[in-house]
């Protein structure tokens, strides 16, 4: 049954997504329960070696301070390490090193084509392409052809926008979505009513992107910027697919 | 006389040393027939040095506004964790409705399209990922040199 060709036109495309380098800062709620879940730890623990260690040095230097120096026991030239030195010998070494920021200079200056911006959120590619007369903003797209599935139509659009030296994971076979649409009275002819479009989700592996030859303009956006480039009917689509 | 007592010694060497073996076999039977000894489990078995009675710690009794504070904080934190978690399983629910939409649809345009969409996906698992970190990788960073020794104790039954 398969003979009778419909009039819809097959599109696949691939909504790439650069999945969070960092962890999200953690909400009000969340800072109080871990403030209070340390407390409780350490109200429910014993003492450790090393606390015990610097509680009996602490009692040692008091003794010996109000029995006025009677210090046959240790040779004044030797040095003897205490607990409290340690502690600060490992404060100083932590000071000393800087981790890298959170909020890059891509978030700062809002460069949208740069990886590197929000770092704590999942970001997706848009590719800007031409549909019909119109240049719009959409997930990579490419027409499906006779002999493929749709998951290599999918890989397709994403070799075409990005060239072939992309890392990508593509979760599984089947599509995750679907944007179905009417073309307009113009066009439409008996064989030709519409459009179905099936997006496929993939995790982007390669943090490096360098290689890549995008040819037509980009953009990596978060799911909530997605509403500053989507068609409203195009974004309801998307967005039940995308997970926060 | 001198034929006779070399054929003596050996005689009484060769049962002596039979009933050597013998008894040895009897032990190692001994042995083999008692029960293997369990492997201590290192974790379950604290050590004697952590019982001492100067290590409890000591603090001030817990004041009645604390306690009541932290009976609300748990209580606001139940409410948050129940919303998140309707949260999460609303957005799957919506994912695997979009799927199944899809899947519909695609059913309707082809049927073998559809069946190559429904196989399964051999190289999606296992699926590993490195977790977010606090820092995003610093470039250029040199970690200081070290060796790690492991002193675990292995136990053979």
């Amino acid at each position: 049954t398969a003979a009778a060709p419909r009039p819809w036109r097959l599109f696949g495309a691939m909504c790439l997504v650069r999945l969070p380098r960092i962890t999200q800062p953690l909400e009000k709620e969340e800072e109080e329960i871990a403030a209070l879940m340390g407390q409780i730890e350490l109200e429910k623990s014993h003492y450790s070696d090393h606390e015990i260690r610097k509680l009996q040095e602490e009692e040692q230097l008091r003794r010996r301070k109000e029995s006025a120096y009677e210090d046959e026991d240790e040779a004044p030239g030797k040095t003897v390490i205490m607990a409290q030195d340690l502690e600060d010998k490992w404060e100083q070494k932590l000071l000393q090193f800087e981790a890298a920021p959170r909020i890059t200079d891509a978030d700062k200056n809002n460069n949208r084509t740069s990886l590197n911006r929000k770092l704590d959120s999942n970001l997706m590619l848009l590719v800007k392409q031409k549909i019909g007369n119109q240049e719009l903003w959409l997930l990579p797209q490419v027409e499906w052809r006779p002999g493929e599935t749709l998951r290599s139509t999918a890989e397709r659009a994403m070799a075409t926008f990005l060239g072939d030296h992309i890392q990508a994971k593509i979760l599984g076979n089947a599509p995750y979505g679907i944007y179905k649409y009417k073309f307009p009275r113009a066009i439409r002819t008996e064989d030709n009513v519409g459009a179905k479009v099936f997006f496929f989700k993939a995790f982007l592996q390669s943090s490096d992107l360098s290689q890549a030859e995008l040819k037509e303009d980009y953009l990596w956006v978060t799911k909530d910027e997605l509403g500053d480039y989507l068609k409203s009917e195009y974004l309801k689509k998307v967005n039940r697919f995308l997970l926060d | 006389p001198c034929r006779a007592q070399p054929k003596k010694k050996k005689k009484v060497d060769v049962k002596r040393e039979q009933a050597q073996k013998d008894r040895m076999k009897k032990k190692i039977k001994k042995l083999e027939k008692a029960a293997p000894e369990m492997i201590p489990i290192e974790d379950f078995i604290t050590p004697l040095k952590y019982s001492d009675s100067n290590r409890v710690r000591s603090l001030p009794p817990l004041s009645f506004e604390e306690t009541e504070r932290r009976v609300l904080l748990m209580k606001k934190w139940c409410l948050f964790k129940q919303k998140q978690d309707k949260a999460e399983w609303k957005a799957i629910q919506t994912l695997v409705e979009a799927q199944q939409e899809a899947l519909k649809e695609l059913r309707l345009e082809s049927e073998e399209l559809y069946q190559a969409a429904i196989r399964r996906d051999e190289g999606l698992f296992p699926f590993e990922r490195d977790g977010p970190n606090y820092t995003p990788p610093l470039p250029g960073y040199d970690p200081p040199e070290g060796k790690c020794i492991d002193i675990t104790k292995v136990y053979t039954q």
